[in-house]
């Protein structure tokens, strides 16, 4: 087996990396996939807290590196998904303690025995972006339709295009609100889209939602009705190569449409 | 009483709608101040530079065309990958033939000097270059730096004369569109 290592990476702090790490991951592993989770940010993890395996954690990425415990014994296993693993970062620790060949060695190891690995990047374009970027060969860059976050986006973008170990990059837009896009207070998708000239991969909207799957340690993905998991398991489904149409928002959130869906489809007509 | 009632009420009406006009822009204002931050970051031309640059392209065009400086327009546009120089410069008025043809001579005469007088520091830096060798180098190269420079002069120069052809209009819009390689290049 052969497994993708896709980093999810930001520039800027905050837009939802480790989030969309800990939903893009469950929704992959719900899928079937066997997956494993790297945080890579070293010092100031998170990615335990989003799945609710904090309590779990007896290894750390830098006790596998200093040879404390083999890898698979950091391996921390999902509460419900047994494909799902997790190896956390280590909080005591920052960015120096593990390095480029040490990430990339850890990523090989671990494509022999899962189909995906993910690995969450820390904010920034230092060491720790270099360090998690090493192993990988495809990346989604999250941004949000925030001029500071787009900004940022673009330069990760920059810095990506320059490795050459990195195949394909695509763009996640999250928090994207449609009710402030629609009254041109916003950026639209499409204009973050065409500024950045990258392809998507995913539309998340801005969801109350995530604050509280956040707090209770499950992610988003694994409630079926809220539309950001929706959204994220479609990311995973597009990853795994499926052609799935992005979600219109807009429609939504207007009763107007939503009646004139209903009888579109009544007619047979659905466009 | 009651007309100034009805004026405050007016005026207030009136607000309201100028507020939600701007609001209404907050999406493009920001589009708009995004891209031309990008171009800085993608290119490396800070605000100083880009004003250098406008500087020494009115110099250059003002030989061809009489137009208003202070209305040259000059932005770094995307187009798909390719990043473009967008120029726009309202043409006041065109240039006789006669007129043009004065300028550039006036300015080979110009280069002719110059380049004689190159000629002259050349042969002095030659003497130099005997009595200490790396402060000569220095001065070569900086030497090849001009000569780079006037060569993407006369380029330049070639297109607008190609443009000044086709009918002078009040308004010309000039597209210089750099091969500059895709904006990742930068890093």
């Amino acid at each position: 087996m052969t497994g993708r290592v896709i980093v999810i990476t930001s520039g800027k702090g905050g837009v939802g990396k480790t989030t969309t790490n800990a939903n893009i991951g469950t929704a992959l592993a719900r899928a079937g996939n066997k997956v494993v989770m790297i945080d890579t940010d070293l010092g100031l993890r998170n990615l335990d807290l989003l799945l609710g395996l904090e309590n779990r954690i007896v290894y750390t990425i830098v006790d596998v590196v200093e040879e404390r415990c083999k890898l698979k014994q950091a391996l921390v296993k999902d509460k419900k998904n047994p494909n799902l693993c997790l190896l956390a970062a280590a909080q005591t620790r920052d960015k120096t303690a593990v390095t480029e060949e040490q990430l990339k060695d850890i990523c090989e190891k671990l494509k022999k025995d899962y189909d995906f690995i993910l690995v969450d990047c820390p904010a920034g374009i230092e060491q720790g972006f270099q360090n998690a970027v090493a192993g990988a060969s495809e990346a989604i860059v999250v941004t949000t339709p925030e001029m500071s976050a787009v900004r940022d986006a673009d330069r990760i973008i920059g810095l990506l295009e320059a490795k050459e170990e990195i195949k394909s990059y695509k763009l996640l837009i999250n928090r994207v609100r449609p009710n402030l896009i629609k009254s041109n207070d916003m950026m639209s998708v499409d204009d973050v889209v065409e500024i950045l000239s990258a392809e998507l991969i995913g539309i998340i909207p801005e969801d109350t939602g995530i604050i509280t799957s956040t707090n209770k340690g499950e992610p988003i993905v694994n409630d079926e009705k809220s539309l950001a998991g929706t959204a994220y398991r479609n990311v995973a489904r597009r990853i795994m190569g499926e052609d799935v149409p992005f979600l219109n928002l807009e429609e939504e959130t207007s009763v107007v449409a939503k009646v004139k869906k209903f009888f579109s489809k009544l007619v047979g007509k659905e466009k | 009483m009651g007309d100034n009632i009805l004026r405050e009420l007016y005026n207030k009406v009136l607000s309201l709608f100028k507020q939600t006009e701007k609001e209404e822009n907050a999406k493009d204002v920001a589009r708009n101040r995004l891209r031309v931050v990008l171009m800085q970051d993608r290119t490396n031309l800070t605000p100083e530079l880009l004003q250098r640059m406008r500087k020494e392209l009115v110099e250059l065009l003002s030989k061809y065309v009489e137009m208003d400086k202070e209305a040259l327009e000059l932005n770094l546009d995307q187009d798909g990958d390719q990043m473009a120089l967008m120029l726009s410069i309202p043409v006041i008025r065109a240039k006789d033939e006669a007129e043009i043809k004065a300028e550039l001579e006036k300015e080979d005469k110009e280069k002719e000097e110059t380049e004689a007088e190159e000629v002259e520091e050349e042969a002095e830096t030659e003497e130099a270059q005997e009595s200490d060798e790396d402060a000569s180098e220095e001065e070569n190269e900086t030497e090849e730096n001009t000569e780079d420079i006037e060569e993407d002069n006369s380029d330049s120069e070639e297109e607008v004369e190609e443009a000044e052809e086709s009918d002078s209009v009040d308004s010309e819009k000039e597209e210089v569109s750099e091969d500059k390689a895709s904006k990742k290049e930068t890093k």
